[in-house]
């Protein structure tokens, strides 16, 4: 078993720079096999801890999108119809030779409810991804992105998943997840989520880097920025952050930005570099002044 | 050790912060697999496994901090958990000495310095530098903590500062507080109205869901439902419908924001600051004796700066006395021609005209291009007969005339209305339903006293229930 710091040092390693807090959600979700709710501004990483995390550990990612109208045909199981009924018509003359020894009406429709679980099996079940992560033999990971934009409806339904982690199939009754997935759910935050889900969840917040571990991060990513430009770019955006923009810059814009500037090949920031590349960093139009303006009063 | 997490759960809860017995349980699991290493480490894992909430982790901090107070240090070699408690049950006094004195934590050397205003600049950036000791700090000696306390966390040397002419701190503290004169809202009151607005929503969306599902059904789509069906062979076992294209409701909001009713009207443009979009197409106008639109000001500016902008007088003029009469002719000119959709109509104002022309022929024109129309006004029923008020006049014309005093009142009444709203576009069958529960619901006249006095608990009613809304 990994200890704290050896999530930290793995994550790391994987090129995914996590504080004290991340590492220790993880480990204790590991460990207490319980899922993880990771709230926070969009483009903080939410996703990517997930992502680090499944190359890190080596589970198998499985991911599930939500979106308004998910039932569970899509997110646990469906049964396939076309297949059922393309075994009927390749078994019907096999159908007949068994039926044909029955008697009368009765004892054949006795004969075939007694083999109708056979149109019932997991040979016709479709596993959609919660499913599918509960039957994998190895440990996997399943991601629910974006639980905020599902509707309450389908929160309930994911309520016997995440806690007993099994899944109840009417026509097969209940199916236990063979190993239990390191399970992550995200959410924006843009619906409240029910104190139910929330419960049941380790709560995690991921906000805004601190400066050093932003710093950090870019030098991971992007190797070749060096360490001036990357804490001058971080200290900027960190100004920015507070400038009461429409869409703030996130860890994502950061790692955009030094992607450009780094083809870009610059060394240091000044207002025209800004200005030129600003598109990267604001994305609306009334902001784009804002961050220029930043930009020549900071940076002149 | 559990006893402990147990008083810190009932801790938390005696703060507001809900918390269930299974959330404790992981609580002490969770502290069992990580083992105590420091308190940061251990506030950590408290906080993953007891807050499910972001608004939750101050509140929680503070209740931490107050809990695990930093006078007790531990070898780590002894026995934790019996140390532990034997600690707790040795610092009881201290609470009880917390207790009495609940103005302890204000005491902050800001207010200090401000008072004694000969103190040289150098010596006040050195004092400033003396912050506060962060508890997560504390593990260690006794000493280096102090040392950490003293230096920052930084741990420079004291040294001699450069004499500034302006010193930023003094300037700061300087600054007198007067110069907030305009009507901005605090941060609370913005969550408040977050709170009540996401409560309305909560409420609405059960109703509109179930009502939307139906309403969008239409006509059979017959390539849909042939589609749909080739795994059954064509039998149409599943039917696919055509759905209907739905519109958002549309609202247009005139909001009177002269003194008389700036705290009403405030709290209208903010509710409707937190709505746009969410359900709503809503245009929204402000006047005084001139008329405005700020729609686009309100989906695009932060509120606070709106309400700046409105009281310093940049999109309409203040100093004016407001007219009723004026403004419905201003906009009957400039904005009915363009209003589309049969928009519902909300009027915030107390119709205190000024002894203007009444013009109240303009609102008979609004009704025909309005499915309905709602007036809100903060005055009581009793005082809309004296002076130049025209509530009586104008309500003639309206649907419904609402007494709203509170943000709860308004959001109540705007709740009804968009309920009103989405029964009227409702498939028939769901129309009757709602009619018919609205029936059926118990009359309680206690709803008349309490909408619109809400303010103060068992006040006195004051208007006639009979002629209060409905003409």
């Amino acid at each position: 078993m990994i200890s704290e710091q050896g999530v930290k040092d793995l994550l790391n390693t994987g090129g995914y720079i996590a504080d004290d807090a991340i590492a220790t959600a993880v480990f204790l979700a590991l460990h207490m096999e319980k899922p993880i709710l990771i709230e926070g501004p969009p483009g903080v990483g939410k996703t990517g801890l997930a992502k680090a995390l499944s190359t890190a550990l080596d589970f198998p990612l499985v991911r599930l999108q939500c979106y308004e109208g998910i039932d569970e045909g899509k997110a646990l199981y469906d049964w396939e119809y076309g297949k059922q009924l393309l075994y009927t018509q390749l078994l019907r003359t096999q159908l007949d030779t068994y039926l044909s020894v029955s008697a009368d009406l009765r004892e054949a429709v006795e004969r075939l409810s007694a083999e109708e679980s056979l149109f019932f099996s997991k040979n016709f079940l479709v596993q959609r991804p919660i499913l599918r992560s509960f039957l994998s033999e190895k440990r996997s990971l399943l991601l629910i992105d974006e639980i905020d934009r599902s509707d309450d409806e389908f929160e309930a339904l994911l309520l016997e998943c995440l806690s007993d982690f099994q899944v109840s199939i009417p026509e097969l009754g209940v199916i236990e997840a063979k190993r239990k997935p390191l399970t992550i759910l995200t959410s924006n935050g843009t619906r409240m989520i029910s104190d139910a889900l929330r419960r049941r969840c380790l709560y995690l917040y991921i906000g805004y880097p601190e400066l050093e571990r932003e710093v950090a991060i870019v030098r991971v990513k992007f190797p070749e920025i060096c360490e001036d430009l990357a804490r001058q770019m971080v200290s900027f955006l960190r100004k920015a952050r507070d400038l009461n923009l429409r869409k703030p810059p996130s860890v994502s814009e950061t790692l955009d930005w030094a992607q450009v500037l780094s083809i870009l090949k610059a060394t240091q920031l000044t207002p025209e570099i800004v200005a030129n590349t600003v598109g990267v960093i604001a994305k609306h139009q009334t902001d784009l002044q804002k961050v220029t303006d930043l930009a020549a009063q900071e940076l002149s | 050790m559990e006893r402990i997490i147990a008083g810190f759960v009932a801790d938390l809860r005696k703060s507001g912060i809900r918390v269930s017995p299974g959330e404790s349980l992981d609580a002490v699991q969770a502290l069992g697999f990580c083992g105590i290493h420091d308190r940061k480490s251990s506030r950590q894992i408290l906080r993953l496994t007891l807050v499910k909430n972001v608004n939750d982790i101050p509140t929680f901090n503070e209740v931490f901090n107050r809990y695990f107070s930093r006078f007790q240090f531990v070898d780590p070699d002894t026995n934790l958990p019996d140390l532990m408690d034997a600690a707790i049950t040795n610092m009881e006094g201290e609470f009880n000495y917390l207790d009495q004195l609940p103005g302890d934590d204000h005491d902050e050397n800001g207010p200090l310095l401000k008072l004694d205003s000969d103190i040289n600049p150098e010596d006040l950036a050195e004092l400033k530098s003396l912050t506060e000791i962060d508890p997560d700090d504390t593990d260690g000696i006794e000493i280096t903590v102090q040392m950490k306390g003293y230096r920052g966390k930084a741990k420079k040397a004291p040294r001699p500062t450069r004499r500034y002419t302006q010193n930023p701190l003094t300037i700061e503290l300087n600054k007198s507080n007067s110069t907030q004169m305009g009507i901005t809202f605090t941060p609370e009151e913005q969550i408040a109205m977050q709170d009540v607005v996401s409560r309305m929503m909560m409420r609405l969306r059960k109703d509109m869901k179930r009502m939307k599902n139906n309403q969008n059904r239409g006509k059979l789509h017959v390539i849909k439902t042939i589609q749909k069906n080739y795994r059954h062979d064509m039998v149409p076992f599943q039917v696919a419908l055509r759905r209907k294209r739905r519109e958002k409701p549309r609202l247009v909001v005139l909001c009177d924001v002269s003194f008389s009713v700036s705290h009403a009207s405030r709290f209208m443009l903010l509710l409707l600051h937190t709505l746009h979009n969410q359900m709503l197409d809503v245009r929204s106008f402000i006047f005084n004796r001139e008329v405005a639109e700020i729609t686009e000001m309100l989906a695009n500016m932060p509120v606070n700066d709106l309400m700046e902008t409105i009281d310093m007088g940049d999109i309409i003029d203040l100093d004016e006395n407001s007219s009723f009469g004026q403004v419905f002719l201003a906009f009957k000119k400039r904005y009915l021609e363009n209003l589309r959709g049969r928009p519902a109509f909300i009027i915030l104002g107390d119709a205190r005209n000024n002894y203007d022309e009444a013009n109240d022929w303009v609102l008979d024109e609004i009704r025909e291009k309005a499915r309905y129309m709602l007036w809100l006004t903060p005055e009581e029923r009793d005082t809309w007969s004296r002076g130049d008020c025209l509530m009586d006049i104008y309500g003639s014309y309206c649907d419904k005339v609402e007494v709203v005093k509170t943000v709860e009142d308004l959001s109540l009444v705007v709740e009804d209305l968009l309920r009103d709203i989405y029964a009227d576009r409702a498939h028939p069958i769901d129309r009757k339903r709602l009619l018919e529960a609205k029936a059926a619901e118990i009359y309680d006249s206690k709803d008349y006293y309490t909408r619109g006095t809400s303010g103060g608990a068992g006040s006195e009613p004051v208007f006639d229930p009979a002629g209060r809304s409905h003409w």
